[in-house]
């Protein structure tokens, strides 16, 4: 007779008890498996930026605009490897209540600067050489059912054409996908010179500038030439690291780190409450089983790992389950398209997996701790007597 | 009948009376459910009070016109002729000046955060002092008002808790020129309390934006009566605007996010509930088990089964409801009247209170009550159904 036998035993003697404190670890894993890959897929942009690329923005705010001829001020600057410049289009198609993520850059210089962009090459020589052409992402294209080839009529909820339509007509020259599975591919890429010389507004104006670094330990010695440059000018700028602009970004919704990891603590404590209690429950229960045991020769060491195994494996058999529900919910979720337009990343990562898997080790070890010891030091007579 | 309530005043009694042999097992539920009712109040104090806030900014007697399509101010668009034919239109309120109407610039500044000191972007609107005449709740709180022409700003209180960079006096570089706060205005909890706020020409001039505005506000003829105004739209070609009530206007704008709040936090309760749910049936069975032996020997003396089922979950019931009345009062004491912000439909930061109504007290406890039943009907069953002999046997 195994000691594994006697643990699995043990562990289905009273299977309503098993099952609701399996139950109530499944939910509280099933919990934290949707919440953290909910909060992974608000940091991806910040986990995924680079440490060479900076943003460059008006000082006021990322949403005034800058003068084109900064581009080339910025690129002459030392420490500067590549640069490239973007204009938020404020794009839907069709229905103005679902917005989608356009920019409008400049082509060749931008797939330079975002090397982690994926598209193939026949299709980006195509892109470059259509006025119209745009390259849209894998995910957007999925959603919105569009393919190499269509001829589509884009509208901006900002700009207008020169001729009053706000409608821009543009043709799909090739889906792009990003080298990590994390990479949002939730937008699409329309010529920057198209853009500008169909608008109403005039001018040479961009949104942002975004610049590559020849090294990451130069980007503050970069960042305060461009805004020195720049300063007591009718457009000031503010130069941040891309993972900075993310970050700062991201938190403009409030806390979420903070409420997420409220909550997961919240229903951790409960379930912590929850099986510990009942472990120790069950464990008093068995005073005389083990008693018994420990006369016929188990050391107490080994009474010890076999309650303390229980306990995992109730965390683990619980666990694995809401995890695996998780990762259901989370792909399901992922397709729905207010969601994805809003979380391009939610995939339920290994990161997440993995750290599911420590908790349910510990969550195992915690509640069944105080239980084990306790039978590795019961007193065998006293135990017996108490009958 | 008299003798049946006598027996389930006897076994509640007794129920409850042994609770304390059970605490660990009981203090287990209870917290539970406190805190599947915590969470839940938490969520719903959140999304009530961004509505309250939105809500409180909308009256019925203003009308308010964007570039057709438009998801709010950011996004919209109207020229000074547009502007100049729709304040002609039927329905708008006149005086002696003329239609009573407002055009509104809505740009975008940085502020800082205080509680992460991380960059936020803070609407600045542009609006001329017959504007500020719309606002009903409108008020100086400290210094004065901008005077028109000058650079000067006024800022909601709201931004002054919330954000550093417009303390009052302070001088604030914006593009070419310098602007000093003057002014710090409280617009009784509405959005506008999250604004910085100046004049019109000074900031369509500084950002460039032409004679140019976003918004057009009007004081309504008729309060709540829009239709007037919208049949003059529809027949002048050039105008190509939406109209609507200020309240049917701000109503919108709450509704994304509030949704996103309030659909994220009922499942998410749902979901613990279900949790406590198991905890709570885990603590009743043991109860019912610890207590076969006494259960037995009153069905043995002649208790009926009834009275033993009614004081299991009278138990349960009264385990949840204690629960449910801590997490509400947790969530009363650290939640309500906590301040906090988040992005809102125009890009920038709305500022508002957790707030917990009186149906969010009501939901919450119905929930512990909800938990509190079903996890004692199933253990009750098995109390009143205890054959009782085998009772006796097990519990020797």
């Amino acid at each position: 007779m195994s000691d594994f036998y006697l643990i699995r035993k043990n562990l289905t003697r009273n299977k309503l008890r098993l099952s609701l404190n399996s139950f109530a670890i499944f939910i509280a894993f099933l919990l934290f498996g949707v919440l953290a890959s909910l909060q992974a897929a608000f940091d991806a942009g910040v986990e995924l930026s680079s440490e060479q690329r900076m943003i460059v923005t008006n000082k006021i705010n990322f949403t005034q605009p800058m003068p084109l001829a900064y581009v080339n001020k910025v690129r002459a600057v030392e420490g500067v490897a590549s640069v490239t410049h973007a204009n938020w289009f404020g794009a839907y198609y069709q229905d103005p209540q679902k917005p989608l993520v356009g920019f409008a850059v400049d082509a060749e210089s931008y797939l330079e600067v975002y090397e982690e962009f994926v598209l193939a090459p026949e299709q980006r020589e195509a892109w470059f050489n259509n006025r119209i052409g745009i390259v849209v992402g894998d995910q957007m294209a999925r959603t919105l059912g569009w393919k190499v080839g269509d001829r589509l009529p884009v509208s901006s909820s900002i700009f207008t054409q020169k001729d009053g339509s706000s409608v821009w007509e543009m043709e799909v020259m090739g889906i792009f996908t990003g080298n990590d599975e994390q990479f949002d591919t939730n937008y699409f890429l329309l010529h920057y010179k198209y853009f500008i010389e169909t608008q109403s507004f005039g001018g040479d104006w961009i949104g942002w500038i975004t610049i590559k670094t020849t090294d990451p330990a130069l980007n503050d010695e970069v960042s305060k030439t461009i805004d020195a440059q720049f300063a007591n000018s009718p457009a000031e700028t503010k130069t941040t690291s891309e993972k900075q602009f993310s970050k700062a970004f991201v938190e403009q919704f409030g806390n979420i780190g903070l409420m997420i990891t409220s909550i997961v603590g919240a229903a951790f404590f409960t379930i912590l409450f929850i099986v510990g209690n009942s472990m120790a429950l069950s464990v008093r229960e068995r005073t005389n089983e083990i008693a018994v045991l420990k006369t016929i020769g188990f050391q107490a060491p080994r009474i010890f790992k076999m309650v303390l195994s229980e306990s995992i494996l109730l965390a683990l058999l619980g666990g694995c389950l809401g995890l695996f529900v998780a990762n259901v919910l989370v792909n399901g979720a992922a397709q729905a398209p207010q969601l994805r337009s809003m979380l391009p990343n939610l995939v339920l990562t290994d990161m997440v997996a993995f750290k599911a898997l420590g908790l349910m080790l510990v969550l195992g070890l915690v509640t069944g701790i105080l239980p084990a010891w306790r039978a590795m030091k019961l007193n065998t007579i006293d135990a017996l007597n108490r009958r | 009948m008299g003798s049946l309530m006598a027996q389930i005043v006897a076994v509640v009694a007794m129920n409850i009376r042994s609770l304390p042999q059970r605490i660990w097992m009981s203090i287990a539920t209870l917290v539970a459910v406190g805190i599947v009712v915590a969470v839940l109040l938490a969520f719903l104090a959140l999304s009530n009070g961004f509505e309250k806030t939105l809500n409180t900014s909308g009256s019925d007697k203003i009308a308010v016109m964007l570039r057709a399509g438009s998801q709010g101010e950011m996004s919209s668009v109207l020229l000074r002729d547009q502007l100049n034919i729709m304040e002609l239109a039927p329905g708008i309120s006149r005086d002696a000046n003329g239609p009573v109407v407002s055009a509104e610039l809505y740009v975008i500044v940085d502020g800082t955060k205080r509680s992460t000191n991380t960059p936020v972007n803070l609407p600045l609107r542009g609006l001329e002092l017959s504007g500020v005449e719309l606002r009903e709740n409108f008020s100086i709180v400290e210094g004065r008002m901008f005077e028109p022409g000058r650079n000067e700003l006024v800022v909601g209180e709201a931004v002054q808790t919330e954000f550093s960079g417009f303390e009052l006096n302070k001088k604030v570089r914006l593009g070419q020129s310098e602007w000093t706060v003057v002014g710090v205005f409280s617009a009784g909890g509405s959005v506008f309390g999250s604004e910085l706020w100046g004049d019109l020409k000074t900031v369509q001039s500084q950002f460039n934006r032409g004679s140019s505005a976003q918004l057009l506000r009007a004081k309504l003829a008729t309060p709540g009566d829009v239709s007037e105004i919208q049949a003059y739209i529809e027949n002048e070609p050039q105008l190509n605007l939406d109209v609507k009530t200020e309240v049917a206007y701000y109503a919108e704008q709450s509704k994304g996010i509030t949704n996103v709040i309030f659909y994220l936090g009922w499942p998410l309760a749902i979901a613990m509930a279900l949790g406590a749910l198991a905890g709570a049936l885990n603590t009743m069975y043991n109860s019912v088990a610890q207590r076969s032996m006494e259960i037995a020997t009153l069905r043995a003396i002649g208790f009926s089964g009834v009275s033993a089922f009614i004081g299991t979950l009278v138990e349960s019931l009264a385990l949840a409801a204690i629960g449910g009345v801590l997490g509400s009062l947790a969530a009363y004491l650290f939640f309500d009247g906590l301040t906090t912000s988040t992005l809102s439909g125009n890009f920038t930061q709305v500022v508002f209170d957790f707030k917990l109504s009186a149906d969010s007290f009501i939901s919450g406890l119905k929930l512990a009550l909800i938990v509190g039943f079903i996890g004692g009907f199933f253990p009750a069953l098995r109390a009143a159904r205890l054959p009782v002999v085998i009772a006796f046997k097990n519990a020797t």
